[in-house]
């Protein structure tokens, strides 16, 4: 995918770089406002990650400002320290997609990355949702893994959605919180480490083949083998 | 509505007496005005009268006869003369009265208010003339200098009110100005040692109950306010120093063994990991305590919304609720169906979190939390209660300052702020958080005002 970092910590940006090539993404970056602003609106790129504060005239909000009012609807992650819940309102109003507060794991920013990477594909909509022989019927609200039903309390069934909607791709805890639980904050001890192994248990329990994994310092992730 | 405390004080004292003044001079014209009419009006009305009863007697028995009345009315013997009788002819030759001459004056209608000259001495008179047959001329007058005399002395008293209410108003006045500003100044002493730093003094406590003293207790619930926001400010810079200096310590140690040692590779990624976990350690503390400022800044009460208390207690249990069970603990929820009030779901959410965090940290073996919600007077209640350790009474305040844990040791985990947001969010919202013992344990109690601008 080819990405554009705007970003003018040199330190910030040298790691985000190498991190996202590792990850095999062509990256583009630029240092300043004025030249963020330049290479977002000319070239077309698979997803934006953009700083706040930077230098240049241009300030982060009026590059997402400019874009979305030129009609440009390539999904923007903002990247920032100004971590207030209303700054990020006020980021994702402006029309950002994601908001990460600085400073960041690079698990986070890869996981965010990917998923809005995913979601700017255009999908049709799904009735039912499936991994290998994990099955999620949304309407009838059943969950079958070999055929055979599991049963799952509400939540778990809103957790395990998510996790087979960001199938193959890492979600981190901070995600899960925020998408399933809805908690914009960071809890005193982090509970979803025992919810998604609650989870686990009841897919993945007796079965020769687990599907969701624990990926070190990220997060989880449902995948097959294959 | 003009507060007259906004003047200055030389200003109010100004002002006062003009306006005294004004309302003196308003009251003293009507009755100037009445006084001056009425007595006008008596006198020519006697006038007339004693001129048209001597004309009667002129018509009927003559000018003769009317000489004779006049000669017998003004008899030149009277010590003073009150009374001022002219009779001339069409020649103006005077005939009978204690006029020397016909005065020689342009004729007016009304009476006329001159010098005259009687009896070789000049009277204040006030006449009237009329016309008799044949040419003869009558001229009835009265001596008003007594009037004049009483009208001076109305003057006099007058001006005598002026001055005495002039004077009583600027000395007023200049009192007013004396008490504003002694109070002022002694507010102005006190605000100035504050300045100076001595953050514990207080205007002197008033007694009475005008504005200034209601200014007054404000002010010193302010200094109140302010003196509790530096000491907090004391306090937490101190356990900064204490909290963050822990964490950091341990992670130099870690990096720095690993450079002496040089540890096998896989041994030094271990300790790497290790370290961005010390990292992330420190990094909580900070968001701690930046989202601690953002509470108290008040700055999120703008984005109150409906929200149903219920539903976001049930939620919060919900989500602790797996890892209750986990400890071996039993965690519920008791509440009605709906609690409707207007909050910040964010923040409440997080404050029971807390307080629930709190309660599981320091539950030990078979504990019970039992979480519930109640409608409370003008807001709605929410209620931790455990069956843990408890807090000791004497600590039951301190626990909500930041960074206090009445563990001294602080080996449980936690940067010992969780109790200082759920105060923090009690009282973005208007309300308290209240411990409690629980025989045995500890209740906690967050009180929340549905509508906090009724504060």
């Amino acid at each position: 995918m080819k990405l554009l970092l705007v970003e003018d910590n040199e330190k910030v940006a040298n790691f985000v770089l190498k991190g996202l090539a590792e990850a095999g993404h062509t990256v583009d970056h630029a240092d300043n406002g004025r030249d963020g602003m330049f290479l977002a609106a000319g070239e077309p790129y698979d997803a934006i990650i953009l700083d706040r504060m930077l230098p240049g005239g241009v300030e982060g909000l009026a590059i997402v400002d400019a874009l979305r009012k030129t009609g440009n609807r390539t999904p923007i992650l903002i990247v920032s320290a100004l971590g207030d819940v209303d700054e990020r309102i006020r980021g994702l109003r402006a029309g950002g997609d994601d908001y990460l507060v600085k400073p960041f794991a690079f698990g986070e920013l890869l996981a965010r990355l990917d998923a809005l990477l995913r979601r700017a594909q255009p999908g049709t909509i799904q009735t039912t949702l499936a991994l290998d022989d994990l099955r999620m019927d949304l309407l009838s609200r059943k969950v079958t893994r070999g055929g055979k039903q599991l049963d799952l309390q509400p939540r778990e069934f809103k957790l395990l959605e998510y996790l087979l909607r960001h199938a193959n791709q890492v979600v981190t805890r901070t995600m899960l919180l925020e998408n399933v639980w809805d908690f914009h904050f960071d809890p005193q001890t982090n509970v979803i480490d025992v919810h998604v192994s609650k989870l686990r248990q009841k897919i993945d329990g007796g079965q020769v083949k687990p599907l969701l994994r624990t990926v070190r310092n990220a997060g989880y992730m449902l995948r097959s083998d294959d | 509505m003009i507060n007259p405390l906004r003047f200055s004080a030389a200003g109010v004292a100004l002002a006062y007496g003009i306006i005294s003044l004004l309302v003196l001079a308003l009251f003293a014209a009507p009755l100037w005005y009445s006084w001056s009419t009425a007595i006008d009006g008596g006198r020519v009305e006697r006038l007339d009268g004693d001129a048209a009863r001597l004309s009667a007697v002129a018509r009927a028995h003559g000018i003769p006869a009317l000489v004779a009345v006049i000669d017998a009315s003004v008899d030149g013997t009277e010590h003073t003369i009150s009374r001022v009788l002219l009779l001339a002819d069409a020649a103006g030759r005077p005939l009978a009265g204690n006029l020397a001459a016909w005065p020689d004056i342009a004729p007016a209608r009304g009476p006329q208010l001159h010098t005259l000259n009687v009896h070789g001495r000049a009277i204040r008179v006030a006449y009237v003339s009329s016309a008799l047959p044949d040419g003869y001329r009558l001229l009835v007058g009265n001596n008003v200098e007594r009037f004049e005399k009483l009208e001076r002395i109305f003057q006099y008293g007058l001006l005598g009110c002026s001055i005495t209410l002039l004077v009583i108003s600027v000395a007023g006045g200049l009192l007013m100005r004396h008490a504003l500003l002694s109070r002022i100044g002694r507010i102005e002493q006190t605000t100035s040692a504050i300045v100076q730093g001595n953050l514990s003094s207080r205007l002197p406590t008033p007694l009475g109950n005008d504005e200034l003293d209601a200014l007054t207790r404000t002010v010193n619930r302010m200094l109140e306010q302010i003196e509790q926001l530096v000491q907090g400010v004391r306090e937490v810079s101190n356990a900064i120093a204490h909290d963050l200096r822990t964490p950091l310590a341990a992670l130099r140690y870690r990096l720095e063994e690993v450079v002496l040692t040089q540890p096998p590779l896989e041994r030094t990624y271990a300790e790497i990991d290790a370290a961005i976990l010390d990292v992330d350690e420190v990094l909580a503390i900070f968001n701690a305590l930046l989202r601690l400022a953002e509470i108290d800044s008040g700055a999120r009460r703008a984005g109150f919304t409906a929200i149903d208390v219920a539903d976001v207690a049930a939620e919060v249990v919900e989500y602790y609720l797996p890892l209750a069970e986990l400890k071996g603990i039993t965690l519920d929820y008791a509440g009605p169906a709906r609690l409707p009030a207007q909050g910040d779901r964010l923040m409440v959410a997080q404050a029971v979190g807390n307080l629930i965090d709190n309660a599981l940290k320091y539950a030990t073996g078979r504990g019970t939390i039992n979480v519930s919600t109640a409608m409370h007077g003008a807001g709605v209640a929410i209620s931790v209660a455990d069956n843990g350790p408890g807090i000791p009474e004497d600590q039951l305040d301190k626990v909500v300052q930041r960074f206090y844990r009445v563990d001294p040791s602080r080996v449980m985990p936690g940067a010992g702020l969780g109790l200082s947001q759920v105060e923090a969010v009690a009282r973005l919202h208007g309300g308290t958080l209240k411990l409690a013992s629980n025989h045995p344990g500890l209740r906690a109690t967050l009180f929340l005002h549905t509508v906090p601008e009724e504060r």
